[in-house]
């Protein structure tokens, strides 16, 4: 199984994304090399807006872009992005519900040895509650490409949060992505894994490895669209008994936010685990380091579950 | 094409207006009156604006950086026939109305742009700006108007480095600087400095004039260079809050506020008197 750096791959693929619409311009604050997007600005250079170090002024000036039409995609850092420039995001993009698409990479702790102020362990819970985003997180190759081509007709404004980490090939060119879906990627009955981004390649080895060891089947489901989020997948997981969510997240306000609010609304009981960053900041370290401290590796994902049986 | 003393009078009209308006509900009026002739000739003498075709691509754009001038904002979108004043005065604070104390696209589609929060009105103008240039409109301008307290906000000087760096010609900010933000003077509360100084430091074309006076801004806004032109024009207004209003005037406690029903009858009078005498009608 060969892996990918979804970064690489969405800064490379929106050379293509230029190709398919004039409409695409890129904007982007002086990380230009870190998010990959000298294809583009060299292919497009008209299309192509450096505001330097300003990320305030690069989500405003996208949203402008927008007022006239375009279709903006906006990178930089997830911490940058989802905090600095918070208000622009809510005021400016999604008020105004402009056809703003925000890329941000060093999603969670993947960020590592750069430390916190380079991680982004909130954006989930920033962007989820402002309302009119589309609030999406790539696991896969393949699946970044389909959203970014999903994003060309969308209406509204869009936030993709995406881990600096490899991450394993899951999918294939026929992956299919929605707004609000989900996609199970093994069937079970056992128990279930919600999860999204860097995570998702863990939660498949760990219930591989609980099949192989106990026979038991754990269905895993790649919860991609954060919101809206696929109710029905979370409500039919409930009824395994047995839930563990996984997200390089704060674990509050992440995906396990989301889905424990489905199930408390729901009315559902059900043996319940949030797998993620802890509320406290913590020294920097390589990413791998981290998600085996905090249980979000393959052996820490399948811990929890056996601790749940 | 509107005449000094017709834009003089429509700027009284305006004041007229907002006080009408300030006699029911609290507005930002002190802000409101100190950018009225710059409003009034904006509006009803430089802009190209058809309100029956608001998605004109030829179109000049509005962006109100100072989102609380909302009602002088409305007020003038009345005076070309977007909805009427009594619309405004009607409306105004009303649950389910269009207009309030910033400026709401969602209910209003003559807003180009939401604004409230400061420093986010003239950054947008600038991707406004560059996209205009991006789809081959060198005919259309972008006019948005700040406060002087806004300034403080580093959003405004982020966009005025971009402004530059993109060659932004068809971009004019207009600084409504009336020397007081809501805690107090501006060079006392922040220090500014001057402001003009600061845009030319940054690279823009800059002009300042007296900002209530109704000939000034027509001249410079007759002398702008033309849109398809590559450096920004920032025009600092020099204005006097509450201006036309007496007891008003340069007060602080005139940031928002509401008159009284004999405030309003002396306020209007002293209105009608100034433009009478100064016409010798």
């Amino acid at each position: 199984m060969s892996s990918s750096f979804l970064r690489n791959v969405i800064g490379e693929y929106m050379t293509e994304l230029g190709q398919k619409s004039d409409k695409v311009v890129l904007v982007n604050a002086d990380l230009a090399g870190t998010c990959r997007n000298r294809g583009f600005a060299e292919a497009f250079p008209n299309r192509s807006f450096n505001v330097g170090i300003a990320e305030q002024n690069m989500v405003s000036f996208a949203a402008g872009l927008a007022c006239e039409g375009f279709i903006p995609y906006v990178f930089s850092m997830a911490p940058f992005l989802s905090m600095r420039a918070c208000e622009q995001v809510r005021t400016d993009v999604a008020y105004g519900n402009r056809n703003v698409r925000m890329i941000g990479v060093y999603a969670g702790v993947s960020g590592g040895i750069s430390g916190a102020t380079h991680w982004s362990i909130e954006d989930c819970g920033i962007i989820t509650s402002i309302p009119g985003i589309l609030v999406l997180e790539v696991s896969d190759a393949w699946q970044a490409k389909k959203i970014l081509n999903m994003t060309l007709d969308y209406e509204g404004p869009v936030y993709i949060r995406v881990s600096v980490e490899p991450v394993k090939d899951i999918y294939c060119e026929d992956v299919k992505v929605v707004s609000g879906g989900s996609i199970t990627l093994k069937e079970g009955n056992d128990g279930a894994i919600l999860c999204s981004g860097v995570t998702v390649q863990y939660a498949l080895e760990a219930a591989e490895k609980i099949s192989a060891e106990s026979g038991k089947n754990i269905r895993v489901i790649d919860m991609y669209s954060l919101k809206p989020v696929d109710h029905k997948a979370v409500i039919e997981a409930a009824q395994t008994g047995r839930v563990v969510v996984a997200q390089d997240h704060n674990v509050i306000g992440g995906l396990g936010s989301i889905v424990g609010t489905i199930l408390a609304e729901e009315g559902l009981s059900v043996r319940f685990k949030i797998l993620g960053i802890p509320d406290r900041f913590v020294a920097m370290a390589h990413a791998p380091y981290l998600y085996k401290k905090f249980h979000l590796d393959t052996d820490g994902i399948k811990s929890e579950i056996d601790n749940l049986f | 094409m509107k005449t000094i003393r017709e834009l003089e009078l429509a700027a009284m009209n305006i004041r007229i207006q907002l006080l009408t308006l300030c006699n029911k509900e609290v507005i930002h009026i002190g802000g409101d009156l100190s950018v009225t002739d710059v409003m009034t000739v904006l509006w009803q003498y430089q802009m190209k604006y058809d309100p029956q075709n608001i998605t004109d691509e030829s179109r000049d754009r509005f962006i109100l950086s100072k989102g609380h001038a909302s009602a002088v904002t409305s007020f003038n979108q009345a005076s070309v026939g977007c909805f009427s004043a009594q619309d405004v005065i009607d409306e105004y604070a009303k649950d389910q109305g269009r207009f309030s104390m910033h400026s709401c696209n969602l209910v209003n589609p003559y807003v180009e742009v939401s604004t409230g929060s400061l420093g986010h009105g003239m950054p947008v103008a600038c991707g406004v700006a560059a996209g205009l240039r991006l789809k081959g409109n060198y005919t259309s301008r972008v006019y948005t108007v700040m406060g002087d307290g806004e300034q403080s906000e580093g959003s405004i000087w982020e966009a005025a480095a971009n402004a530059v760096r993109y060659r932004l010609g068809n971009l004019i900010a207009i600084v409504d600087n009336n020397g007081l933000e809501a805690d107090g003077r501006i060079d006392e509360v922040t220090g500014l400095g001057n402001i003009a100084d600061k845009y030319r430091a940054f690279g823009w074309n800059t002009v300042e004039i007296d900002g209530n006076n109704v000939t000034e801004i027509v001249r410079a806004f007759d002398e702008l260079p033309s849109a398809d032109s590559y450096l920004p024009t920032c025009i600092v207004a020099h204005t006097i809050k509450g201006k036309g209003v007496s007891f008003m005037e340069d007060q602080i406690r005139w940031h928002a506020g509401k008159i009284s029903d004999e405030q309003l009858v002396a306020c209007i009078a002293d209105l009608r008197a100034n433009y009478e005498s100064k016409w010798s009608i």
